[in-house]
């Protein structure tokens, strides 16, 4: 009996962690993290981190080309740390907001709230989820520009 | 009393010369001969055309009105904020922030991702040499 309840509560422990691995590559942190969010891998999976290295002279409309080497060695930490699961299902995109999982978990946020200048985007992570940037997305740690706690 | 007001405003004027480092130096010597190169009259780069270069707006990469001050403010001394993200940028005035143009590598690298951005194409060798002059005395 113990030994089931000890089960379930790592499960459910498990289910509601909402959280990543941190982002740690010093190189990811260097190149990509310089100009937003140093999203972690696990958010996407091999699929759509293979499509964002493979044309980062037009990344999302600007470009952040690197050199072969550092593009390769970006790559490799990219797939050897991709998403899979949940989080990542269905969503093949460069975005990470276009994951199902992703869209269900934030469409109860008002537009507005989003617009506002403090956010200005879904993609700002860190605007909101106040410790994204150690890869822990969890309700508790989440508050939103002039509105406060989500729970 | 001339002599010693000479060698304190020389000692002055060495102490605020902002002087690229080794490799950056070699990298603006190999622009210098590139610049010549496509122009024989060619004489040096400029920290003014530097300047009106940075501040002169152009239809972007992403087909917007936008300059290098747009993102890096007119202020070298001050951070900007990217655009796209509002992710701050650290300032570009070396005196403000030693680690500006000091890795040749780096330099480089932005160059080709800004003036993409910005021009819409990469810069000429005098672009980037002038560019360079003029954010080294900022």
């Amino acid at each position: 009996m113990k030994k089931l309840l000890l089960i379930t509560a790592l499960g459910l422990n498990f289910a509601f962690a909402s959280s990543v691995a941190p982002s740690d590559n010093a190189q990811y942190q260097k190149e990509c993290a310089s100009c937003h969010f140093g999203y972690q891998p696990a958010l996407l999976n091999k699929a759509s981190w293979e499509k964002v290295m493979g044309n980062l002279s037009d990344h999302f409309g600007t470009d952040a080309s690197l050199g072969k080497v550092e593009s390769e060695q970006i790559l490799n930490y990219l797939l050897t740390n991709a998403g899979s699961g949940k989080i990542t299902a269905n969503n093949s995109t460069m975005q990470i907001t276009k994951s199902p999982y992703f869209i269900k978990e934030h469409r109860k946020i008002p537009a507005k709230l989003i617009e506002q200048k403090e956010v200005s985007s879904i993609a700002n992570c860190l605007a909101c989820h106040t410790t994204a940037d150690k890869g822990n997305y969890s309700e508790r740690a989440i508050v939103i520009p002039n509105y406060g706690r989500w729970e | 009393m001339k002599k010693t007001l000479c060698f304190i405003l020389l000692t002055l004027t060495l102490l605020n010369a902002k002087a690229f480092n080794a490799p950056m130096q070699t990298y603006m010597n190999e622009l210098s001969a590139e610049a010549k190169a496509a122009n024989p009259n060619f004489t040096g780069f400029d920290a003014k055309r530097g300047e009106a270069i940075f501040v002169s707006k152009h239809t972007g990469k992403k087909g917007t009105q936008m300059s290098c001050t747009t993102c890096h403010t007119t202020n070298l001394k001050n951070g900007g904020q990217n655009v796209n993200t509002n992710k701050p940028i650290t300032a570009l005035a070396p005196s403000a922030n030693p680690a500006r143009l000091t890795d040749v590598a780096e330099v480089e690298k932005w160059l080709r991702r800004n003036f993409n951005d910005v021009f819409a194409r990469e810069g000429s060798a005098l672009e980037k040499g002038d560019v360079l002059t003029y954010i080294i005395n900022q």
